[in-house]
């Protein structure tokens, strides 16, 4: 009886927890085969080999910018609010995350200021559509061309510099003679992992606590929420400003700790692919890391291709993530319906009665 | 404690909704508030709980003079309230949006179990059927509003508002929610009932304030009331005039059925998601055989969730059937969806019409010739439609009778109105009919009734779902009994009884 017990509870747990399980599990299966595999197949010139080593973590540093900025629209879009704007967000806070990099020579104060300009861009959206009750997609489009313009004219001074002093990576000698993932550990910047440990945080944030609870419900109906006794306009608030600061701070992410330049326009629609992702994402936090990953993964694997010299065309190589990520738009459509776990609010930004 | 309400008036920009309402609520007491469809009733509540802002008047509690500017306030002060249109959110669980309501949730959802191991009890108590973990979207109506009231008695609330709760459960959970409200009375709490069910009235009022069009008309002490002091007491006779203002209600006489000319055929029809079908009792329908007469009335018992609404959309055509047949007059309507049954003049009224049976941004006009938009011309004649659409309010008095108001402005009562005149327009051969009378007045009511047989007498086919055993038993021709989404019993009314009906619905077994 009591045996029958335990066993139940194990299983129970385990159920509960088979994600985590799933993932340790994988995770040990690669390390373990990428130690077994000898050393002259890795030094091979050409081998498959060569073309996966590096590319885990040339992966995360792409996907760690824009995993900020879908992490952020997640969160606008939870209380049921499009914030089109993202991209010019990005580019603002890409800018000035430069700009103070390069004055004050600190990083950290780089990303603190791309994330506070993201932010202070964000409240034209959060005035034009919670207090002048315009169209969100009208002024998402005007934030998103106001930011492109306002970075690329207070950034001209910036064009063409070269930072030097970025983030130094985190150095862990006794692992770095793994092949493949020795490259991932010695190589990787405190910025990824923030991006990395961000996405399951808000993911517990939200699902987990009262006011993550609170920010669902708004998402889910205003009316309702009211009557629940919430404030859904605070609360709305608070969504677009949470969004506003994390897309600058991707952007910071993108000029500071990926490129390590600024150009105008450097953000090339991320903000818009992060609009998308969120959708296969299905507006879950949780999913946002392996989803982002995916689309990081694959500008990895073309620019890896490209360096390999695969017989493609570049450009045609440059559309992989998009092409990718339109794939599973379509399967992901497919499986879950039509709604996908949107939040009803959402419906209701596409008509003008409100 | 003790509020009053003083002087309240709320206007909706030509519509006087409360004129100078003075009202007193005082703990440990049910008032009933009763009134015709549109008289107020729920706006001068939403006041209260702080959902609109009275343009006149103050709210006193314990004689402080009190600023409810937010429902949140009213949370604050120990005030709840249900809504007539349910207030729950469809997308998240059950638990969750006990927690939400609740002040006592603790920050983070894993730490403190103790509210929630309340909060379970509570509704364990009430509704044993519902799981936590349940989405409230695949709740069946009255499950929705008990989870309501499990929501309103878990924020502590001490003044509790209940917006017309009782219009769809079955006779045993109104039983239990009797109970319950005599319980929340006697221990203190102030109850506000506003219902249009006599049953209600006797049942559980202490005191009744009836309002007609805006004000309170009349304040009197209910049947039951032990306080021999005050002297008014009132018949049932005396409240129907308080509540509409006139005695005499017309009688309706089911008509004998006539049996030679079946309609409408439906053949072991099977409907639901797989796994809906594999796990009986929740909204699948299984094996239902059944032949409904031109011009006969089939009444269709059972407590909720047990496939009344798949059935009900299944015979209209919006549901995919798994198996079986439906065929009217000899056509096929089950792979037919929504055209064929405009064409067909197949009429329905969902439950729910706020969510399922009309557009609430568009106006009266719109909402009511939306029916026929098969048959309008490339360029509809818009006086045309504002003329037939003004007839329809008028006949089924929807009040304010104002045809370009937008629907969602409508108080509950006449939104049902609203539907039923759109769908009872005409002449259609099938009405699909689902809890036709939620939240209607008693006039309006018998209206309804009316309106439903002369449909029969002209031929129709009519499927009448309702929790309300009595009509069903007193105008229905056929009763039949849904259990976990099978036929258990069908009877001529005139043959079948109160107890033989209740036992189909609660053992499911046919009586030998
Ligand atoms: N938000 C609103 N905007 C405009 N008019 C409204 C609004 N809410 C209610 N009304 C109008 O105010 C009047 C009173 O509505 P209320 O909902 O209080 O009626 P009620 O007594 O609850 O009726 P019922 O029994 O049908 O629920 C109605 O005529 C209604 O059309
Ligand atoms: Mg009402």
């Amino acid at each position: 009886m009591t045996h029958l017990a335990k066993a139940k509870f194990w299983v129970q747990l385990s159920l509960r927890w088979r994600w985590l399980l799933l993932f340790l599990l994988s995770l040990g299966g690669v390390t373990t085969t990428l130690f077994l595999i000898p050393e002259a197949v890795i030094a091979a010139p050409g081998s498959a080999i060569t073309v996966v080593d590096g590319l885990l973590i040339s992966a995360l540093r792409s996907t760690a910018p824009l995993l900020f900025v879908v992490l952020g629209e997640t969160l606008t879009q939870r209380v049921g609010v499009i914030n089109l704007g993202v991209e010019g967000q990005m580019l603002v806070g890409a800018m000035t995350g430069f700009a103070a990099t390069v004055t004050t020579g600190n990083p950290w104060l780089g990303l603190l200021a791309g994330g506070l300009s993201g932010l202070t861009l964000s409240t034209l959206h959060l005035f034009l559509c919670l207090v002048c009750r315009s169209s969100q997609i009208a002024s998402g489009i005007a934030v998103w061309i106001l930011g492109s313009g306002l970075s690329a004219f207070f950034g001209r001074e910036f064009v063409g510099q070269q930072l030097n002093h970025g983030f130094s990576t985190i150095h862990t000698p006794a692992l770095a003679s793994v092949p493949v993932l020795g490259a991932l550990v010695t190589e990787m910047t405190p910025v990824i992992g923030l991006s990395i440990a961000l996405s399951p945080l808000l993911g517990l944030w939200l699902y987990r606590s009262q006011t993550g609870l609170t920010w669902r419900a708004v998402g889910e109906s205003i009316p309702a929420a009211h009557a629940m006794g919430i404030n859904p306009f605070h609360i709305q608030c608070q969504g677009i400003l949470a969004g506003g600061f994390l897309s600058g701070l991707g952007g910071a992410a993108l000029s500071v700790d990926y490129t390590l330049t600024w150009a105008e326009g450097m953000t090339v629609g991320r903000g818009l692919v992060a609009v998308g992702l969120v959708i296969i994402a299905r507006w879950n936090p949780y999913l946002a890391l392996p989803v982002a990953l995916l689309f990081g993964g694959s500008e990895a694997l073309a620019l890896r291709l490209q360096a390999v010299g695969a017989p493609i065309s570049p450009y045609l190589l440059g559309t992989l993530p998009y092409l990718v990520s339109i794939v599973v738009l379509m399967l992901n459509h497919r499986q879950s319906g039509q709604s996908g776990g949107m939040p009803d609010g959402l419906r209701s930004v596409f008509d003008n009665t409100t | 404690m003790h509020i009053q309400l003083q002087g309240i008036s709320k206007r909706f920009n030509s519509l006087l909704a409360n004129d100078k309402v003075d009202l007193d609520i005082f703990s440990g007491e049910v008032l009933a508030l009763l009134g015709e469809n549109g008289a107020g009733k729920s706006t001068l509540m939403k006041i209260l709980y702080g959902f609109y802002q009275a343009d006149e008047g103050c709210i006193l509690i314990d004689d402080r003079l009190v600023v409810i500017d937010s429902p949140y306030a009213a949370m604050a002060l120990g005030i709840g309230m249900v809504f007539q249109q349910f207030s729950l959110i469809d997308n998240l669980t059950v638990a969750e949006n006990l927690m939400l309501a609740s002040t006592k949730t603790p920050k983070w959802q894993w730490s403190d179990r103790t509210h929630w191991v309340n909060t379970h009890s509570c509704l364990s108590q009430l509704a044993p059927t519902i799981q936590p973990t349940n989405r409230v979207h695949d709740l069946t109506v009255s499950e929705k509003q008990l989870v309501e009231l499990v929501k309103v008695l878990d924020a502590d609330a001490r003044v509790i508002i209940l917006d017309e709760p009782s219009s769809v459960l079955t006779p045993l959970e109104t039983q239990r929610f009797w109970t319950l409200i005599r319980q929340l009375a006697d221990q203190g709490h102030a109850v506000v009932l506003i219902t249009h069910k006599l049953e209600d009235v006797l049942a559980c009022a202490d005191r009744i304030a009836v309002m007609r069009k805006g004000r309170v008309v009349e304040v009197c002490l209910a049947h039951n009331n032990q306080k021999p002091e005050l002297e008014r007491h009132l018949s049932s006779e005396d409240l129907i005039h308080l509540m509409v203002g006139q005695t005499e209600l017309p009688v309706v006489h089911p008509v004998p059925p006539s049996l030679a000319h079946p309609r409408l055929h439906i053949q072991n029809l099977w409907v639901g998601e797989p796994a809906a079908v594999s796990n009986p009792g929740h909204n699948a329908v299984r094996g239902i055989d059944l032949a409904i007469a031109s011009g006969e009335i089939i009444g269709i018992a059972g407590v909720a969730g047990n496939g009344q609404q798949t059935l009900a959309d299944a015979v209209t055509g919006l549901l995919p059937l798994t198996q079986g047949t439906v065929h009217l007059d000899g056509a096929p309507v089950h792979q037919a969806g929504i055209p064929y049954r405009t064409r067909h003049d197949i009429a329905y009224i969902p439950e729910q019409p706020l969510q399922n049976g009309v557009a609430t941004d568009l106006d009266l006009v719109k909402n009511l010739v939306v029916k026929d938009i098969n048959r309008m011309p490339f360029f509809p004649r818009r006086a045309k439609q504002r003329a037939q659409a003004l007839q329809l309010i008028q006949a089924f008095n929807v009040q304010p009778p104002n045809p370009d108001q937008p629907a969602g402005n409508l108080s509950g009562g006449n939104l049902q109105k609203l539907v039923l005149a759109r769908e009872l327009s005409g002449s259609p051969s099938l009405i699909v009919a689902c809890y036709p009378t939620m939240g209607l007045d008693i006039s309006a009511t018998q209206f309804i009734y009316e309106k439903l047989f002369n449909h029969a007498q002209t031929g129709a086919c009519i499927l009448w779902i309702s929790e309300n055993l009595d009509d069903l038993l007193r105008y229905s021709h056929r009763i039949a009994v849904l259990f976990q989404g099978e036929i258990v019993g069908i009877a001529e009314t005139r043959r079948a009884s109160r107890q033989l009906v209740g036992k189909w619905m609660t053992s499911g077994r046919q009586a030998a």
